[in-house]
């Protein structure tokens, strides 16, 4: 054998080798939650901010008064500009500073569902999200980071529902989600789901806030901040379309947002949760923000003229302990801005 | 006359030399707007590279259908007359991607006697195409070089791109300082290379075999599939028969080297050296460049030999030809569309479907769901046509691009709101899948995703009685069949394993 030949056997045989090993790695290209099948426990970024918490770490509110909860539970706006109404509602709760401290990293979660403008209440208003942004940045946060998963192509509903826009507009980012940002992760609470593929940015966050918008929904009867949590979720979420209260409620034991803005400046009152014609919009005009899902939604069903007991996974959650649902027991403060 | 020939054989010196400049401006500028054949179109007119090939606008005109870009097309059938087939030599990418991706000689690998055979097949394409255009057939613009790079680019190289990409960032991530650079590359490319599900399709190693199978025999013999099988070469070179100027030689100082014919690339030049086949000649003037004595330039009335076939020849080739076309016409296809067999959005009637879609793909390129397919289940005559198939996306409410980058005409350009209540087909629901019909368990999946504002599936409560004979309040799905457009978002987003219990029929074509 002669150097030529000798060259040439070894290039042959590490060619081979190469595709061998290409063979197997090719398989990586198959990424999905397969991949993570082992569950990871994660836990979520921290309690929501209580009034009493809060109280001892000077808040934007400034001068208030150190030792009582003078945050209501609820702050509920009304006005024509859905902006203000927002600004004003997360002020009645103590402003952003009680939520976003210096250099915190926020994920923000809009319902961004399908691709619709945001004349048909079907994803959350844009002015609203936006505003949210620039009070985090205002409150100095690092970061702002506004995501969801929607169902249809993500670059065409963030355009089309003018999140997109707004939040650039308002110097926050928007993230879009791949595979590589699930992971299977232990919801230890859980009674029908005790594990899932979860978006990974909302536990490493600081802080999130849900942002949904109010309508119906033919099975969960209103999809709020509850049933919008779906938007972090991986995998097959259709699968959740069995038993779903309780599954939504085994959700929700584990995300805990530290701030809800429920968006009601248009309600979707028909044909939710991707409406799509204006004889089903109707004008809410209002903002309900808190620091739990249950609360908020328990009021949001108000506005869609239902009890909260109506809405399956509000009353079942307040059952299991998740959070008050009843209004009478919650303070709840109005305002029009 | 000798002066003139003189003075030019400097101008023509050192032509081909610019050619590669002109190929990379053709191929960047294609590749450019395919890429950005994405949603959202904007005003751009993306379709036009196809729209002005020839071959695509006159079979689009033989059906009734003109589309602006067809005034290009026109005016690339008059450059013959002057310049031979120079788009088969400067402009074609496909003529670019097979010349240099090949190696660079001259013809001669062959035998005489193939190549003299092989010279005689240009005219027999064209006849072959003529007879399925005469009997509503478009199967021919397969073939089209356009059209098949269209066609590879959309199913063999942007569905890499996307999961090379995909795979990079997944690399990248797993550095953690990395991450907000790879997030912002992402959501820029998001929609435009990347997809929110990585890009599949159909006949994808058909088509594979195919490009390869034509850069393969152009090892063979250069360019030999530009040179004789190439249709639109062939409609060009029919053309340049006529040619009012092109190639002159010198017959005084000629001394019959025969150099120029053995680095012609198209072998366009004949054992005579001095005539031109001036159905192949792409006017490269290469041969000028080889010619020891300066005897080769440019001039009107060239000498012109061209094979031209025999009588009996044609004949024979024109029956073959018209029974092909008979046979297609009269195929099973035409007669009744494969049940699941729904076309996009604007699509016209199936017959001309079949008589007028390129088989480009830019349909599927444009999609933004992946859900335009190519066909498989509208026979061999509609091979590759646009199909929807709801495994792999569904009709997105917000979207009427596949009509606007249709360089045929064959997807109709529909406003949104025309698209919204334009049919396409019916959903229906299998009663012994669904999961509250069969499984009595809740589900909702296809209402409420249902983008129809009134919506087309709706949810009947009632009281049922279980197998066992428990009773249930359950609501369960029914498909309002008036309200239904077909758009699919219902079966794609099922959740019963496999085969969707919700799924998209044709409909009766109106008259």
């Amino acid at each position: 054998m002669d150097r030529r030949e000798f060259c040439r056997f070894i290039g042959v045989c590490s060619l081979t080798a190469c595709v061998g090993g290409l063979t197997g790695c090719a398989r990586a290209l198959q990424w999905s939650e397969a991949q993570h099948t082992t569950v990871v426990t994660r836990t979520f970024g921290g309690t929501p901010s209580s009034s009493a918490s809060a109280a001892t770490t000077p808040s934007a509110g400034g001068t208030s008064a150190p030792a009582a909860p003078a945050f209501p539970d609820l702050a509920v706006t009304t006005g024509s500009d859905a902006a203000a109404n927002t600004r004003l509602a997360v002020e009645m709760l103590g402003g952003m500073g009680r939520f976003v401290r210096r250099g915190a990293r926020v994920v923000v979660k809009p319902n961004i569902v399908v691709a619709r403008e945001p004349r048909y209440g079907v994803t959350t208003n844009p002015d609203a999200v936006a505003v949210v942004v620039t009070m985090c940045l205002e409150a100095g946060a690092a970061s702002v980071t506004v995501f969801d998963r929607p169902t249809a192509s993500t670059l065409q509903a963030y355009t089309v529902s003018g999140i997109k826009a707004a939040v650039q507009g308002a110097g926050g980012t928007m993230k879009v989600l791949s595979d590589r940002d699930f992971e299977t992760i232990a919801i230890p609470q859980g009674r029908l789901i005790t594990s899932w593929p979860l978006l990974t940015d909302i536990f490493d966050a600081d802080v999130m806030i849900n942002m949904p918008c109010a309508k119906t929904h033919g099975l969960a009867v209103l999809t709020l901040s509850m049933k919008s949590l779906m938007g972090v979720m991986g995998g097959t979420r259709s699968l959740m379309h069995q038993d779903q209260p309780q599954k939504l409620v085994d959700l929700n034991t584990l995300i805990r947002p530290q701030l809800v803005i429920l968006d009601a400046f248009r309600l979707l009152y028909r044909n939710g949760p991707t409406g799509g014609g204006m004889q089903d919009v109707k004008p809410g005009n209002t903002c309900v923000a808190g620091t739990s899902q249950v609360s908020v939604d328990a009021y949001g069903a108000t506005l869609l003229g239902m009890k909260p007991t109506d809405v399956p996974c509000v009353a079942l959650a307040a059952e299991q302990g998740l959070g008050v649902a009843d209004l009478s027991k919650l303070a709840v403060a109005k305002r029009s801005a | 006359m000798a002066d003139v020939k003189v003075a030019s054989h400097t101008r023509v010196r050192g032509v081909h030399r610019f050619r590669l400049a002109f190929q990379i401006a053709f191929l960047l500028l294609f590749f450019a707007l395919l890429t950005l054949t994405v949603w959202p179109l904007g005003s751009v007119a993306l379709g036009a590279f196809l729209g002005a090939d020839p071959l695509i606008a006159l079979n689009s005109a033989a059906s009734g259908q003109w589309l602006w870009p067809g005034f290009i097309a026109i005016g690339m059938l008059i450059v013959p007359l002057f310049a031979g087939r120079a788009f088969c030599g400067y402009a074609c990418p496909t003529g670019t991607i097979i010349e240099r991706t090949t190696p660079s000689r001259g013809p001669g690998q062959l035998p005489q006697a193939w190549r003299a055979r092989l010279r005689t097949l240009p005219v027999f394409v064209l006849i072959a195409c003529a007879g399925l255009l005469l009997f509503g057939s478009s199967l021919y613009l397969f073939f089209d070089p356009l059209a098949t790079l269209t066609r590879v680019a959309t199913i063999l190289l942007y569905p890499l791109l996307d999961r090379v990409l995909r795979l990079a960032g997944d690399v990248a991530y797993l550095a953690a300082p990395l991450r907000p650079g790879v997030d912002a590359v992402t959501a820029a490319l998001t929609g435009r290379l990347i997809f929110t599900r990585p890009l599949v399709y159909g006949l994808q190693l058909g088509v594979l075999g195919m490009f390869t199978g034509m850069l393969a025999i152009s090892w063979i013999e250069p360019r030999l599939w530009c040179r004789d099988l190439c249709p639109l070469g062939a409609l060009l070179g029919l053309v340049g028969r006529f040619a009012i100027v092109g190639r002159l030689v010198d017959g005084e100082t000629c001394i019959s080297c025969g150099k120029c014919h053995s680095v012609c690339p198209m072998d366009a030049i004949p054992d005579d050296f001095r005539s031109t086949d001036r159905s192949r000649c792409q006017s490269c003037y290469v041969c000028a460049d080889v010619c020891p004595v300066n005897a080769i330039g440019v001039g009107t009335r060239p000498h012109a030999w061209t094979y031209s076939p025999t009588r009996r020849g044609i004949v024979i080739a024109a029956g073959v030809a018209a029974l092909a076309g008979f046979f297609s016409f009269t195929g099973l296809g035409r007669r009744e569309k494969a049940p699941q067999l729904v076309r996009p959005p604007g699509a016209r009637t199936e017959a001309d479907v079949l008589a007028l879609c390129s088989r480009c793909g830019q349909c599927m390129k444009v999609c933004p769901t992946n859900v335009i397919q190519p066909a498989v289940s509208a026979g061999f005559e509609g091979v590759f046509t646009p199909q929807m198939d709801y495994r792999v996306g569904y009709c997105e409410w917000s979207c009427n691009e596949c009509g606007k980058v249709c360089p045929t005409g064959t997807i109709r350009p529909l406003s949104l709101e025309v698209k919204h209540r334009t049919v396409i087909g019916r959903a229906y629901i299998d009663r012994d899948r669904c999961i509250p019909w069969a499984d009595y368990k809740t589900c909702l999946v296809c209402q409420e995703l249902c983008p129809v504002p009134e919506k087309a599936i709706v949810i009947n409560t009632a009281d049922v009685v279980t197998p066992v004979g428990t009773t249930l309040r359950l609501g369960r799905p029914e498909v309002v069949a008036e309200r239904c457009i077909g758009c699919g978002v219902c079966s794609n987003a099922c959740p019963v394993a496999y085969r969707p219990a919700i799924e998209v029929f044709g409909v009766r074509e109106k008259a």
